[in-house]
């Protein structure tokens, strides 16, 4: 099979996507090809939309290309979601610490707490895996839920807004807290450097350092791995710890940069949309540039489409499965081949 | 009925590889026919093209005269060719009889008296209610055999049958082929085992690098002319120089050693006792699965132990991984080569850098040297005589003969001092076991050790200094190549003991 149709796959899946979502808008009465530009074309038809895809994408990319490095390795990190949200809460927590504080340091301070906070949110999996044989799909997924009923617990409780008339959010977080805006009147932000480098960063270690050969071994065969003498245990905690520290960078990414605050709902489940758009970009940096563009799109589609067609909003994450499915499904042609049989059971 | 197979000036071309460049073959029903051919030689292809599984680029089959096209492995199905390949296609937790019935489009009733009568035809002892994973390789095949015969066969096609089974399993298959052939199938027997077409097969095609090169009876043959004609060249016959090494220094010495495992697979090693002199080669025999495994991965370090129990050169080296021992100049070649020693999704200078330590430099500062690699890439693939120079090449593409070239220069081009390998020549053909052969004496005379784990006793003989049993994870008393005979061998492989 030729390098250049394992990348033409996620293409063909999306235009099947396209193709899925069309007769989808028809059966609920809808003109496709105006429906679908509706969801595709006009969220970006304008700087401001342009500037909210990024604002999408930058998430979804940074989660994606640290999944990239556990996949890579056959380690399932499927909790990507609950490592994001947990470093939103250490980041969130230490902004509301420097709540009184202004300075060009409190944002890296945060930042990097943050990106800790979901590292160490990851190697609890890890850790379970490398030295109690747990199923780390299993574990990560299960403390998404965790994540997600701590903050909920935080933002409800010892970290209220005390002004805040008991909405369950913090307090907003300072200036020097907030990531800087790169254009006035836009929400895109600096964040979308940090996804720059770290995709830079990511393309160097997966194919320029041993780390990356490592990873490349075991993914292929863990008994090659270990006849090389390749640390199995360490590889596995530093590929969670990478991917964790990408997803909680996301998380502090996000509350420091358009929500300004902690509440309920600091991400919408961008931790599990990174596994589509891992597997769209096909593990590989530049893929999962492109393949982040592409599935942000699909959450500001369902927001116009909400609003021009009253279709839920809910419509994207039907998009994003049927991008999945169809790349799940064209990589199964793919590798193998349908014949029909027919019935003739009495010719076998 | 006679049953006449023909393939007519077959030809099939992969990219950078011709493997059957016009083969023209005359079969007849009632002889037992040889495929012999180092690995590459182009008779898997063939094999493949007549069961259905490849077409061919050119030319014909006929059977009884008549064209046929063969365009999946129904069709072969379809044509009565049956085929028993090397791997098993069974669903292990299905009973005998339903792996049976699965592709059988016969009524259970009428399929199970019928597999009943061919039990009995030819005296097959096999439970056909119970597991297939319960099966030993050899009935395993036997199932396999049983399915091909359900369809009234008029070719059997058997594909390398006896690299899996034991000396009794092997006798059985034979005297049943020979009762098969002569109720009228023709029988395509494919293998490397010279002994074996002596002993079983009536008329013997040779290939080599795709072509046809002999077709003779085998009457007229002997193991070396065989040998000849498939390798080509004439063969040099290694003989070792049993050498005195009271004088030499000791380079490694294993002292009452244990291993228990957690996993109930595995064999647990009782107080392994051994000391390895320069230039010496210790040989290590044994019946598979009495604890070579778990001895290979001990002296290569994936599995740790103490660190006392394992002296290398004055240095205690119990507790370091394979990587820290290679930078004590150990090197290790392990059995599994297709997917242990090297990955086939790997360029071959990828898979060459899997054999690094500090000291090579592959990766400086944690950043991978491509051009460092490349070239001594470059230079295994040339002094060790591999098939290709294209360091860019995906393993997976080089025969099994080349693979173990490279992974055994891979492992030599350092220099260790002390080289183990398992099974360095399993599978491969004549040609191939030549040059690996060469190459362990080349080190012993060069002054370094190696340790020679292996069931195959010609290859121990040849081979060792000292030769030692391995049974049931414990050492025998290790004793004087030139004073061991293969009869005593067989015994402590048994479990039996000697003076």
């Amino acid at each position: 099979m030729s390098r250049s149709i394992y990348f033409l796959t996620p293409v063909l899946a999306i235009f099947l996507t396209l193709f899925g979502g069309g007769i989808i808008f028809f059966i609920l009465g809808f003109n496709p090809i105006e429906a679908l530009k509706f969801f595709f074309i006009t969220p970006i038809s304008d700087l401001y939309g342009f500037s909210e895809l990024l604002v999408k994408a930058t998430p979804l990319c940074l989660i994606a290309i640290g999944l990239s490095f556990c996949f890579k390795s056959n380690n399932w990190n499927i909790g990507a979601e609950g490592q994001l949200i947990f470093g939103g809460i250490v980041g969130g927590g230490v902004a509301l610490l420097f709540y009184n504080h202004d300075g060009f340091y409190v944002l890296p301070i945060i930042i990097l707490s943050g990106a800790i906070g979901g590292m160490l949110f990851a190697m609890i999996p890890a850790i379970l895996k490398t030295y109690f044989n747990t199923n780390e799909i299993l574990v990560s997924l299960m403390l998404v839920y965790v994540a997600k009923l701590l903050l909920d617990y935080l933002v409800v409780g010892p970290w209220s807004n005390p002004e805040g008339f008991n909405f369950p959010e913090t307090r907003q977080f300072s200036e020097s807290a907030r990531m800087p805006i790169l254009f006035d009147g836009l929400r895109i932000h600096a964040g979308i450097f940090i996804t720059l480098i770290t995709v830079f960063l990511s393309w160097l270690i997966l194919y320029k350092t041993y780390l990356g050969f490592q990873i490349k071994v075991s993914g292929l065969s863990l008994k090659t791995a270990k006849y090389a003498g390749f640390k199995g245990k360490t590889m596995i905690i530093i590929v969670f710890m990478i991917s964790g520290a990408c997803a909680g960078l996301a998380g502090v990414g996000e509350i420091t940069g358009p929500i300004g605050q902690l509440h309920r709902n600091i991400s919408p489940d961008y931790g599990f949309t990174a596994i589509i758009v891992a597997f769209l970009g096909r593990l590989n940096p530049i893929g999962i540039i492109f393949a982040s563009l592409i599935v942000a799109l699909t959450y500001l589609g369902a927001e116009t489409a909400q609003i021009f067609l009253q279709v839920p909003k809910y419509t994207g994450q039907v998009f994003q499965g049927m991008i999945l499915f169809f790349l799940l499904g064209s990589d199964y042609l793919l590798f193998f081949k349908i014949k029909f049989l027919g019935l003739k059971k009495n010719e076998l | 009925m006679n049953t006449k197979l023909k393939v007519s000036e077959i030809s099939k071309i992969y990219p950078g590889c011709i493997a059957n460049d016009k083969v023209s073959l005359e079969f007849g029903s009632g002889k037992i026919y040889a495929l012999l051919g180092e690995n590459g030689a182009g008779k898997s292809t063939l094999v493949k093209i007549l069961s259905g599984v490849v077409k061919p680029d050119e030319g014909q089959v006929f059977l009884n005269d008549e064209s046929i096209k063969l365009n999946s492995p129904l069709d072969a199905k379809k044509n009565n060719i049956g085929m028993v390949f090397q791997h098993f296609n069974l669903f292990e937790t299905l009973s005998v009889f339903e792996n049976l019935s699965i592709d059988s489009d016969k009524k259970d009733e009428e399929l199970k008296t019928l597999v009943n009568d061919i039990l009995k035809k030819y005296n097959f002892k096999i439970d056909l209610d119970i597991p297939v994973l319960n099966l030993s390789a050899g009935q395993k095949q036997k199932v396999e055999i049983i399915r091909c015969l359900i369809r009234n066969p008029k070719v059997l096609i058997m594909d390398e049958p006896t690299s899996v089974l034991t000396e009794q399993e092997t006798d059985d298959l034979f005297i049943s082929l020979k009762q098969f052939s002569k109720d009228g199938i023709l029988i395509i027997y494919i293998t490397h085992k010279l002994k074996e077409v002596l002993s079983l097969c009536d008329e013997v095609a040779v290939m080599r690098k795709g072509k046809v090169v002999s077709v003779s009876n085998t009457i007229d043959e002997k193991i070396e002319s065989l040998a000849n004609k498939m390798v080509g060249e004439n063969l040099n016959t290694i003989k070792k120089k049993i050498n005195n090494f009271k004088n030499s220094e000791e380079i490694l010495k294993i002292s009452n050693l244990n291993f228990k495992s957690d996993d109930p697979y595995e064999t647990n090693l009782n107080n392994l006792n051994l000391s390895l002199k320069k230039g010496e080669c210790l040989g290590i025999a044994g019946i598979s699965g009495n604890g070579q495994n778990e001895l290979f991965q001990i002296l290569s370090g994936e599995i740790i132990t103490e660190g006392t129990s394992i002296m290398f050169r004055n240095k205690e080296i119990g507790k370091l991984n394979p990587r820290e021992r290679r930078e004590y100049l150990m090197a290790f070649s392990p059995e599994d080569r297709i997917s242990q020693a090297a990955v086939p999704e790997l360029k071959i200078y990828e898979n060459v850098a899997l054999n690094n330590f500090k000291s090579s430099n592959f990766f400086e500062k944690g950043l991978v040297n491509e051009k460092k690699i490349k070239e001594h890439s470059k230079k295994i693939l040339s002094n060790f005589s591999v098939n290709t120079d294209n360091v860019e090449l995906k393993s997976q593409f080089l025969s099994g003969g080349n693979l173990q070239k490279l992974i055994i220069g891979r492992e030599l081009i350092t220099s260790p001092e002390l080289l183990v390998c398992f099974n360095p020549t399993w599978g491969l053909d004549v040609g191939a076991i030549n040059y690996i052969h060469e190459t362990l004496v080349q080190i012993n005379e060069q002054g370094k050790s190696s340790i020679l784990i292996s069931t195959d006793n010609d290859e121990l003989l040849k081979l060792s200094d000292r030769i030692c049993v391995i049974y049931k994870g414990k050492l025998s008393k290790i004793m004087n190549a030139d004073t061991v005979s293969a009869e005593k061998l067989g015994i402590l492989m048994g479990g039996g003991s000697i003076d």
